[in-house]
């Protein structure tokens, strides 16, 4: 097993070094933006560029990159977006609001989604579980930023419930700032909640007319007592993996979600770097989300050996 | 400098006698309390504010960066506005600063305010103080200027603004080791500080294009002469290049050569690259001429002359070493500074230049410096910790991409110097400027977002989509600010690239012509086919019609804030090509108002001749004799990229096209479609005659218009020039009772400054050289004979609309091209932020605009 995940960790770092690299060699031999040559500063732009380094050969400055990255954990400046600001300290600076969002809609999305789930499979073929699956199947079908103007419009401007966007400032923890986060979260929230409940519904269902349920009912069981014992751990084999790649997809979705709700995060960060073009942020933000989606992965895959005994991780037969 | 105090006296006294008679005491209104105020002397009630008056603002991007030195984009000159005075600043024309025969607030006043008067010029004593500026020998005045400055003015934390921090600011405006993006605008603009460009550059090496505007060359093809080496080289030695990758030609509207690879003969493009050194620059020799112009030189690129490869050449220009002392920026007092410029400008134009300003923090400045590369990165004025006002607000919070906040300086002069209020055009009463005693502003990404959070009383403004139009264009809290782009509808008359398009294969001659286009007439006949007003409310309500080739927010005499379209000159010009008949109106304003652009019938009647004209020339064919073209005419309209703007546009077109055309020969065959998606490459197709038309315009310095005329003369950036050609065009004028006939070039160049000589005579009529009503009479002729071309058919004036919320009212409501409706400083609030909140309440959370 701990062979398994050194390999899998040394195949990951590998695999972030080449994405990094093609990542740093694609963005930087794109053509600079035209400045035209009516604008009086094209002369100082063409200068800057030159005493940056951005006019040496691409492998000279991927070399240069790395030096600074491997001896002084040195990420660069950014010189385009924050002047002057370090690009490891500005991402640093905007994750919590990314991850907390993000967060607390995995958080809300897994109980209700599961437990959604496990009524629709209890309720097989009822009007509930028609319901449940009927909604689950509009719901997973609309992308998560047709949510946000809509609970824009009902919850914050109809009802005044909630803000219209994210609170500034940075005291993440207080109850004013967890309110003027609602929104974003449910319009996250909504996509995770479907996918969960139609993965329990589908894994519950199927495990319940198993034969081993037969089993746990003929030696005594009752039916709650076999559900949550034996059906219920069986499924989430399946489930739980599958909360992994939703924190990945929320990270993803929220780009979009950031930009509505006015949330400071690294989703909008990513978009900026690439619009600027800020050379030095887009490779921070590449390593990171790269670094996330890699992890991400090892971690599903290693899961599956803890949730389920009969999977051997890293065996040759 | 007595006798000047003793005459400002005067002025002051007599200003603030007439403001006392002209401002009658009103009835008091709430939030608003009274203290005295003096103004040189005379004192004045001045009402005061109370409570807290927010102003909530929303942007797209959030500004990081506001370093005056370095700052890039609009999106970071926001906090400038609040943070940043200028030497000079412009106010309204009220009471208090009256402007003869103008009624007040219908122009403005230039006044000191980081400054203490107003410059005084010192070109003589400087030429003969200071040589090393090298002030021209007959040069007598606009080229340095003695500014007093304001010894009230301070920094955020109190400390003093003086004559060092100026010249500590501009040293490290201009250090070459900086490279600071904002040096630019005080060594290539019009306030061009002597010998800053030369400090700037000290040491360094350059590439300079040979021709960066497109038109004038430094050195001609001819001029060169041939090295030992087979390099031409200028008269001086100094080698030539061609760049391949060079991004400065205004020949090729900034396009570097690479971009039009795919153009070139097979292997004409490998053999140059490989003559290139590593930045790309190929030595000019025969060997490369001869590559080049088979390129430049053929049917593909426009057939150019030997003589125009001069326009994609470049040189190398080495700058000595060059000490600050030599720069244009001397202390000459505590609070005094002597300004040297490198051309000369006087008047506004000098004024509306001092208006901003480049003064840093010393200590913060150089804390915030970071050595990059070679050169240096600076965090300054990028954070709250970083960042010194010495404007009205000051930045109290912000957050990267999220909001920042501003709340007043209270070490700001102005709030304490009697001379910030104005006289209420309203209740005639005077109050402060900058009511607002905060500025909130936070990004909010979408537009919907921005409505709802206005109509819930959240924002101050809210700018009209296109969804929007219908339901607030009406509003009375709705603005509408004209911009100074016009749009044309630009029609193809490239005979060469027509017959080129006939000749195709799948081109069935029989049925489809393109010739015809070219005919003046039937260009006439599209000009009288729509009406300007209703094109623009259908296809882009937020603009309005277009009659002339200048449009309405264009300013002629800056002192005054005059418009060219309200000139009698102006107005006779549209009368003129629009067939007015002046005389069955009550008035010239009656006749300019009767202008819709649509004439049906005239129209008709030009397509009837278009179509005896095409038949005569062979274009279209009519073999069943039954008056109507064989062949249909299709229009390609180019467009960059398909939207819902090009097929309203298109539909639009074709619509009305089809009602004007019944009855005619064209009927039903006169057609607009949409080209492919050309992206940046459809204005080279319009040039090119590949493509009919297109709504392609241009937008200038609002503040001089008979810079536009260029445009048109330009080849480089004019849309016709392959087909209509301003030199062999010309217009006789009559000035001081006199015919002078130049061609179109060359009134346009002597408009703008130019000396031209024209069979010995010279004439210039540029600012200052000639009397403003002439340099009118020329700018209307040259517009009507533009117009009158039919290349070039005016559709649209840009323009945009915004609500404004109810809590606030601006005191101008009236647009002015230079003071907008004098922004924060004239802005009144119609309640406090407690009030707002509970009128917001009481209207249940949804206003209605």
């Amino acid at each position: 097993m701990l062979k398994y995940v050194i390999q899998r960790v040394v195949l990951m770092l590998i695999t972030l070094f080449i994405i990094t690299g093609m990542c740093f060699i694609l963005i930087r031999m794109l053509p600079p933006a035209t400045v035209s040559p009516e604008d009086p500063h094209a002369e100082i732009v063409e200068l800057r560029r030159e005493a940056l380094g951005y006019n040496k050969p691409l492998l000279v400055q991927f070399g240069i990159f790395l030096k600074s990255v491997f001896t002084k954990w040195d990420w660069g400046v950014s010189d385009k977006l924050y002047v002057g600001r370090d690009v490891f300290k500005m991402l640093y600076q905007k994750m919590p609001a990314t991850v907390l969002v993000n967060l607390y809609s995995i958080l809300i999305s897994i109980p209700i989604g599961i437990i959604l789930g496990i009524i629709a499979a209890l309720k097989k073929n009822t009007w509930i579980d028609h319901t449940i699956s009927t909604l689950t199947m509009v719901v997973i079908s609309v992308p998560s930023f047709v949510y946000a103007f809509v609970i824009q419009y009902l919850f914050s401007y109809k009802l005044g419930w909630f803000p219209f966007l994210m609170k500034a400032g940075t005291d993440y923890f207080t109850w004013e700032m967890f309110v003027s986060m609602v929104p974003a979260i449910m319009s996250l929230s909504f996509g995770v909640i479907a996918g969960f409940t139609r993965t329990t519904r589908a894994e519950l269902t199927e495990v319940l007319t198993s034969e081993f349920m037969l089993l746990a009912r003929t030696k005594g069981l009752t039916k709650a007592q076999a559900t949550v014992r034996h059906a219920f751990r069986n499924c989430m084999v399946v489930v739980l993996p599958s909360i992994f790649g939703s924190f990945i997809g929320v990270m993803s979705g929220s780009l979009i979600i950031e930009k509505i709700f006015s949330i400071p995060g690294v989703g909008q960060l990513y978009i900026n770097s690439i619009n600027a073009p800020d050379y030095p942020m887009f490779i921070m933000n590449t390593f990171f989300y790269t670094s996330i989606g890699l992890a991400a992965s090892i971690v599903v895959d290693l899961s599956y050996g803890f949730i389920d005994p009969r999977i051997r991780m890293g065996s040759k037969k | 400098m007595k006798k000047y105090s003793s005459i400002l006296a005067l002025v002051l006294a007599v200003v603030m006698l007439f403001a006392l008679t002209a401002c009658q005491p009103g009835d008091d209104t709430s939030n608003v309390s009274k203290e005295a105020g003096e103004t040189s002397g005379t004192e004045i009630v001045v009402e005061k504010f109370e409570g807290d008056f927010t102003w909530k603002d929303s942007v797209s991007t959030l500004a990081t960066n506001w370093n005056p030195h370095t700052y890039e984009t609009s999106d970071d000159s926001y906090p400038l506005d609040f943070i940043v005075s200028g030497l000079y600043t412009f106010v309204f024309n009220d009471a208090l600063n009256p402007v003869e025969g103008k009624d007040p607030y219908s122009g403005y006043v230039i006044v000191p305010e980081m400054a203490a008067a107003m410059p005084v010029d010192v070109t003589e004593d400087i030429k003969a103080s200071h040589p090393q500026f090298n002030i021209p020998e007959d040069a007598t005045k606009g080229y340095a200027y003695v500014i007093d400055l304001n010894p009230n003015a301070k920094w955020q934390d109190g400390t003093p603004i003086n004559a060092d921090t100026y010249v500590y600011s501009m040293e490290k405006l201009f250090n070459s080791e900086l490279l600071n993006y904002r040096a630019t605008d005080y060594m290539d603009g019009d306030l061009a500080i002597a010998g800053g460009k030369s400090y700037y550059n000290s040491g360094r090496t350059v590439w300079e294009a040979n021709s960066a505007d497109g038109a004038a060359m430094n050195f001609a093809l001819a001029d060169l002469v041939k090295g030992d080496d087979g390099v031409y080289t200028t008269a001086d030695g100094v080698k030539m290049y061609f760049g391949l990758e060079d991004t400065t030609y205004g020949w090729t509207g900034g396009d570097p050569l690479s971009a039009y690879k795919g153009y070139f003969p097979e292997g004409v493009w490998d053999a140059l690259a490989a003559l290139a050194n590593d930045e790309g620059y190929v030595p000019v020799t025969d060997e490369s001429i001869d590559l080049l112009y088979s390129f430049t030189g053929s049917a593909v690129w426009g057939n150019e002359t030997r003589e125009q490869l001069g326009y994609y050449m470049s040189y190398q220009k080495t700058y000595e070493e060059f000490a600050f002392e030599n720069v244009g920026i001397i202390k000459t007092g505590d609070y005094q500074i002597t300004l040297v410029l490198e051309k000369s400008l006087t008047g506004f134009y000098l004024l509306y230049n001092l208006s901003g300003n480049w003064l840093v923090y010393e200590d913060l400045y150089e804390s915030c410096l970071k050595k990059e590369g070679d050169t240096y990165l600076s965090t300054y004025n990028t954070s709250v910790d970083t960042t010194m006002s010495y404007g009205p607000y000051k930045l109290v919070s912000y957050q990267e991409d999220k909001a920042m906040r501003f709340e007043k300086n209270e070490n700001w002069f102005g709030y304490t110097d009697g001379k910030h209020i104005y006289c209420d055009p309203e209740d005639g009463k005077y109050y402060p400027m900058y009511q607002t005693t905060a500025v909130d502003c936070q990004v909010v990404a979408e537009a919907e977002t921005r409505k709802l959070m206005f109509l819930k009383g959240e924002l101050m403004g809210y700018g009209l989509q296109a969804d929007d139009y219908d339901s607030y264009r009406s509003s009375e809290y709705c603005y509408a600010t004209p911009a100074t782009a016009t749009f044309f509808l630009i029609l193809n008359g490239h005979g060469e690239a027509i017959a080129t398009r006939e000749a195709a294969e799948d081109f069935d001659q029989t049925k489809q012509d393109l010739e015809t286009l070219q005919l003046t007439s039937f260009k006439q006949a599209l000009a009288l086919s729509y009406d300007k007003d209703l094109f623009a409310s259908t296809v882009s309500p937020s603009r309005s019609g277009a009659f002339g080739m200048i449009g309405s927010a264009y300013v002629y005499d800056p002192d005054t804030g005059a418009k060219y379209r309200d000139t009698d000159q102006a107005k006779k010009a549209l009368c003129e090509f629009y067939a007015v008949d002046v005389s069955k109106f009550d008035s010239l304003d009656a006749a300019v108002e009767s202008i819709t652009g649509y004439d049906v019938e005239g129209a008709r009647e030009f397509f009837k001749k278009a179509f005896d004209e095409a038949i005569e020339k062979g274009y279209i064919t009519d073999t069943d004799k039954d008056g109507k073209s064989d062949q249909a005419i299709k229009i390609e309209y180019a467009i960059s990229s398909d939207s819902d703007f090009m097929t309203t546009t298109v539909n639009y077109l074709n619509n009305t096209l089809a009602e004007v055309i019944k009855g005619t020969p064209f009927e039903g065959k006169i057609e607009f479609y949409k080209s492919a998606e050309y992206g940046n490459d459809w204005s080279n197709k319009i040039k090119s005659g590949m493509s009919d038309t297109v709504l392609g315009g241009w937008s200038g310095s609002a503040l001089n218009p008979f810079s536009l005329t260029d445009l048109y003369v330009n080849p480089s950036r004019a849309y016709d020039a392959a087909w209509f050609n301003p030199e062999a065009t010309n217009l006789t004028i009559k000035i001081d009772g006199e015919d002078v006939t130049l061609n179109l070039k060359q009134w346009s160049d002597a408009l703008n400054g130019a000396a031209v000589e024209v069979d010995g005579k010279t004439y210039n009529y540029g600012d200052g050289q000639a009397d403003i009503e002439v340099r009118l009479e020329i700018l209307a002729a040259f517009e009507t004979t533009i117009l009158k071309n039919f290349n070039y058919l005016p559709m649209l004036e840009d323009g945009s609309m915004a609500l404004l919320s109810q809590q606030v009212y601006y005191v101008v409501e009236e647009y002015n091209p230079v003071m907008g409706r004098g922004g924060i400083a004239y802005t009144k609030y119609n309640f406090n932020d407690t009030e707002w909140a509970e009128f917001v309440a009481s209207q249940n959370g949804e206003l209605k605009y």
